[in-house]
């Protein structure tokens, strides 16, 4: 694309804010004798677009051109292709369908668990609803109930892979575009800067790898989170409530979030001054959309036939649990277990500390000192000490402040805490702390050599721990593929050290925007240890007794990184936090001079 | 100085990226094809190369593209000998796939070269131009679809042509330009159409002189027809010692073939059999109005019987999907006579310029698309591919000013769009026409931007028809690939949509074609 001539274009009208494309975020490097070129490839791609072209224009290119992507990476296998009899997260998406449309709302989540039982919020069920009854139009055979399992149909790929790109393209894009449209004005970055951070958002390998490749719907929810921290900025802690609400039913994953939004939430109650309607109309909606959520499913549950479909299934444990006798016949009872039996399915308390080998601390430290010799409870206590140590302080921070620009920042730190030491990790979890950090992009200063190079780097590192994953799903070339194309457009190791080279710049702000000597000593460890492990992956077969040892290895390192990167995002908060209150400080004390 | 961004590399690299994931997609039976020859000329000697016929795909390129497969053949070896088996037939392990296409990827560099060399031979003030013309070619949808779905090795030929286009540019250049070209000619016949043109311009830049006609430059003379010699000497030559020169002719020229291919390539004679159609229609159809459509196409069964002189083959012959003899019901039937003489007789048209402009680059590519419009809108079996023999020379002038860019818009919309049918499965759909989508968008605005005005003032009607013409596509898609199947149901009719996008495409070639021919003869 080339830019147009200066002749034909004359802007219709001055921007408010004059700052030159590319201010805090050295997108231009200046080559002396007025020549210019782009700091990093992706910028040279949207070099035409900097002279202010419409973003009528750009938008629809952009979210053509990463749809591309991502069909294209749909091609490719998915999880449990031709693994009978389980089959893989395509077959329980399927499944839930196929439960869905043909059984009634009080079976959802008691018809034979032991094949892909339902286990997620009722509002992924509605939404398996959905796509169930569109897709039995095309072909009813696709979600026949039972005789289905295990269908693998090429067109039936078709409509599975489209209905993710659908779902990702209703709930996750308008919300990262309209995020990212409030976020960067109120940040004051220019536009042209805000689109180049677009396109790197939604080019995040991990994202696509895992849900156009390995199949599911987390954009779905990642998307109802940041239409939740839209509302924050747009000052409608309403609707902020009522989308958290939403992720939370879509996926409960979400609640890795939920300490930063609660802390956010109940901070604005609080400071400057205590708001108490604020708070009661916050946690009366806040029950309300629960309740509309449940709904459905307890008024399918009050029925006589719901009953006794409830009263030959065993009897959920919480239910049990409660201290009081109760009449099987009756309407009480019909919704308590209900509701018991969706929680129940929901939280599975009842597995263990880690599943396979995930780059968390407990993984990590298993390795060396087996922690099975201890009791369930007292890791699952454990484990809730060290979440709630390490979350403590970005929550009281955004307690303390609750300024919309510390979410991001807090919001990747709170959930690298999760994902590191809380219970029940998946690797695929990885997703929720780097979308938060994947979003400072947009901020000031947010693509200057620094955070490009955090972000970037976090990024890598967690597509990386997920390559035993993608391997098992044949997914190794759109890994190689994705991963390197997003260093390449972000020009980062291994497609080039430019980020970490220090040039003099024109502007003289940009010093402290460059990464330290420490931080590339850091990433260029561990992007060489990720290029030796590969390659040791692929030639050198694991030592007898040992057949697992390279995918230790690899959560190991990934472990070290992600605290590493909990550590980082803790620290720019911190910062972050301490830049804006002396900014406040400064402009009070100017306005009493005056 | 004009910012060139982002650069060539930069785009080879991110649509590399794309092409590669595009492994696993649809493929056409030309996948098979070019395994085969891949088997054929690792495991056979030269003399059985043009008679081997295991598969039903026999070699039918001319031998330089033998031996192209042949190089390929040995890294092929190192990959999967079973590919290079001759009774392997239709063998796709996925080592056989990811080579093939990746020799697909690898051979397109020659184009990234020949453009990079393009934008390089144009002067400063048109640089900017050039450079967006040649990421057009680059990203050109039509490589994209033939190429790295469907299958073939486009990319590596047409960069072969553009370069030796770029070296038609230079006096100094033109006789490398024209070996280039002889070579070509001895990879895929299919470039014979654009001889002709190749033949004037040499001649009379080449081996006349500039001022007079009178003039030969013997040296010249000698020097050119001594390597053309040379290079079909050196293709043909071993084929005609052995006495093999009938078996290729038969081969590379297979004229039993009809006069429309499958599918029909939107051109003049889609035009002629969509007028046949209609015209069956009329004439025994229209007064019978209570009849549904689905009704009035089953009159090939009623009308015999009502003693109407209708030729019932031709009835059905089009909608059949095979290759094969097309007869007309109403209309004269076209005899590969009548082919040959109106192409050439449309070819030589443009040409005249070319002899009365000597060493005018510009007229030279503008007569090479004309040579590939005739060929294209009057050639005897023409397929829906042959039209980058349009796109990518035009491509090159498009830009020369507003009024060459309106005669490229609704090629560039009829010529992609009409290659559409040639992916018909569920998983390409969206590929074909989200990139053709994107590309049309992108590159439309950005010529729109930088073509400079003309000299002379414009027809302007001629954008609001363009215009028109351009929205219709939209609807036209939608029920060709949606639409249709839902009011019709998959298996009825379905000849329905492909009629009517081969006729939309052809009436925008043709547009686009009469558009260019005053153009070319005006400026």
């Amino acid at each position: 694309m080339a830019p147009p001539t200066p002749s034909s274009h004359r802007p219709r009208k001055k921007r408010k804010v004059a700052i030159s494309p590319g201010s805090n975020n050295n997108l231009i490097l200046d080559l002396g004798e007025g020549k210019q070129s782009p700091a990093f490839p992706l910028v040279s791609f949207l070099w035409a677009a900097r002279a202010g072209v419409s973003q009528w224009l750009i938008l629809p290119l952009v979210l053509m051109a990463v749809g591309l992507f991502r069909w294209a990476v749909s091609l490719w296998g998915y999880s449990g292709f031709q693994v009978p009899p389980m089959h893989g997260d395509f077959e329980a998406q399927r499944h839930w369908m196929e439960i869905t449309t043909h059984l009634p709302l009080a079976k959802w989540y008691i018809y034979d668990l032991q094949y892909w039982g339902l286990d997620y919020p009722p509002l992924t069920a509605y939404h398996s609803w959905l796509l169930g009854k569109i897709g039995s139009t095309f072909d009813p055979t696709w979600f026949a109930l039972d005789a289905s399992r295990g269908f693998e149909d090429p067109h039936l790929k078709v409509y599975m892979r489209a209905t993710v790109v659908v779902s990702e393209y209703f709930v996750f894009i308008p919300a990262v575009v309209n995020f990212l449209r409030r976020y960067t004005r109120m940040q004051g970055v220019h536009a042209w800067s805000a689109s180049i951070a677009l396109v790197a958002v939604l080019l995040q390998p991990a994202n696509i790898l895992i849900d156009h490749g390995h199949f599911q719907y987390n954009t779905v929810m990642l998307g109802l989170v940041v239409a939740s921290l839209d509302a924050i900025l747009a000052g409608r802690m309403l609707w902020a409530c009522i989308f958290f609400v939403g992720a939370l039913g879509f996926k409960q994953m979400a609640l890795y979030y939920a300490p930063v939004m609660f802390a956010y939430l109940l901070g604005v109650c609080t400071f400057p001054r205590i708001n108490i309607p604020r708070l009661v109309s916050i946690a009366l909606i806040t029950l309300a959309t629960f309740a509309l959520l449940l709904a459905p499913l307890m008024v399918g549950a009050s029925n006589l036939e719901a009953r006794k479909a409830f009263a030959s299934s065993p009897v959920p444990p919480l239910l049990q649990a409660l201290p009081i006798q109760m009449d099987k016949n009756s309407v009480t009872y019909g919704l308590l277990f209900q509701l018991m039996q969706i929680i129940h399915r929901v939280f599975p308390f009842a597995r263990g500390l880690f599943e396979d080998k995930v780059a968390n601390a407990w993984c990590a430290v298993h390795t060396f000192y087996k922690l099975t010799r201890f009791e369930a409870t007292l890791l699952q206590r454990a484990s809730l000490g060290a979440t709630l140590a390490s979350i403590i302080v970005p929550c009281a921070i955004i307690f303390r402040h609750p300024r919309a620009s510390l979410l991001l920042p807090a919001l990747s730190a709170v959930s690298w805490g999760f994902f590191l030491f809380s219970f029940q990790v998946h690797e695929k979890s990885v997703l929720l702390p780097l979308l938060p950090m994947t979003l400072l992009l947009a901020g000031n200063g947010g693509l200057s050599k620094e955070t490009r190079a955090w972000v970037g780097w976090a990024n890598m590192l967690g597509s990386w721990t997920m390559y035993p994953l993608l391997k098992r799903d044949e997914l190794r070339v759109p890994y190689i593929v994705m991963t390197l194309l997003w260093a390449y457009v972000l020009g980062l190791p291994p497609t080039s050290f430019e980020t970490y080279r220090s040039r003099p710049s024109p502007e003289d702000s940009s010093t402290h925007f460059e990464p330290s000597t420490l931080t590339t000593l850091l990433h260029f460890g561990f992007y060489l240890a990720m290029i030796a492990w590969h390659i040791v992956e692929a030639f050198v077969a694991p030592p007898p007794g040992k057949p697992d040892l390279w995918v230790v290895l690899n959560a190991l390192i990934g472990a070290g990184g992600f605290g590493i990167a909990y550590l980082w995002c803790t620290w720019k908060l911190y910062t972050q936090c301490r830049q804006i209150s002396r900014q406040a400080t400064e402009e009070e004390s100017q306005k009493k001079k005056q | 100085m004009a910012d060139l961004y982002p650069s060539l590399a930069q785009c080879a690299i991110v649509a590399t990226a794309f092409k590669v994931l595009l492994f696993p997609a649809y493929k056409s039976t030309d996948f098979e094809v070019h395994r085969n020859w891949l088997a054929i000329t690792h495991s056979l000697p030269i003399q059985e190369w043009y008679y081997e016929k295991s598969s039903e795909w026999t070699l039918d390129y001319p031998p330089f593209f033998a031996v192209f497969e042949w190089l390929m053949s040995q890294a092929a070896a190192y990959v999967d000998p079973a590919m290079l088996v001759v009774k392997n037939i239709g063998y796709d392990s996925w080592q056989t796939v990811y080579f093939q296409r990746a020799t697909v990827i690898l051979t397109e560099l020659v184009l990234v070269y020949a453009l990079s060399r393009f934008v390089k031979s144009v002067p400063l003030p048109n640089k900017q131009a050039a450079h967006v013309a040649s990421l057009s070619i680059l990203l050109s949808p039509g490589l994209l679809i033939i190429d790295h779905i469907h299958f073939q090795y486009n990319g590596f030929m047409y960069g072969i042509l553009v370069l030796s286009i770029v070296l038609a540019r230079k006096q100094s250049t033109l006789l490398y330009s024209g070996i280039l070209f002889a070579v070509l000619l001895c990879m895929k016949h299919i470039y014979l159409y654009l001889a002709l043109a190749y033949f004037v311009y040499l001649l009379r830049t080449y081996c006349l002189s500039l001022k007079s006609v009178f003039r030969p430059r013997f040296g010249n003379i000698f020097k050119l027809g001594f390597c053309v010699v040379g290079v079909f000497a050196v293709a043909f030559g071993p084929f005609a010692q052995w006495g093999q020169l009938l078996q290729l002719k038969d081969r590379l020229f297979p004229f039993s073939r009809g006069l429309c291919h499958a599918y029909w390539a939107p051109n003049i004679w889609a035009m002629y059999s969509f007028a046949d159609r209609v015209l069956i229609f009329g004439k025994w159809c229209l007064p019978l109005t209570a009849h549904t459509t689905y009704e009035l196409l089953t009159i090939s069964v009623v009308a015999p019987r009502l003693g109407l002189p209708v030729n019932t083959d031709a009835l059905n012959s089009v909608t059949r999907g095979l290759v094969g003899d097309t007869s007309f019901a109403v209309l004269p039937e076209v005899t590969k006579e009548h082919t040959f003489i109106l192409t050439f007789l449309f070819q030589l048209v443009p040409l005249i310029k070319v002899w009365f402009n000597p060493g005018c680059w510009d007229t030279f590519v503008g007569a090479l698309t004309l040579c590939g419009y005739a060929s294209f809108l009057f050639g005897w079996h023409v397929h829906e591919k042959a039209i980058l023999l349009i796109i990518i020379p035009f491509s090159l002038i498009a830009l020369k000013d507003r009024r060459y860019f309106s005669a490229f818009r609704p090629l560039a919309v009829a010529g992609h769009v009409s290659l559409f049918p040639l992916l018909f499965t569920a998983a390409e759909f969206p590929l074909k026409t989200i990139y053709t989508v994107l590309w049309l968008v992108l590159f439309l605005f950005v010529f729109d931007r930088i073509a400079p005005v003309p000299e002379r003032p414009r027809i302007f009607l001629f954008d609001r028809l363009s215009l028109l013409y351009l929205t219709v596509s939209i609807p036209l898609v939608i029920y060709c690939s949606l639409g249709h199947q839902l009011i019709f149901g998959w298996d009825r009719l379905e000849f329905l949509p492909l009629m009517f996008m081969s006729s939309y495409c052809a009436l925008g070639v043709v547009g686009s074609w009469v558009g260019f021919m005053v153009v070319y003869f005006t400026a």
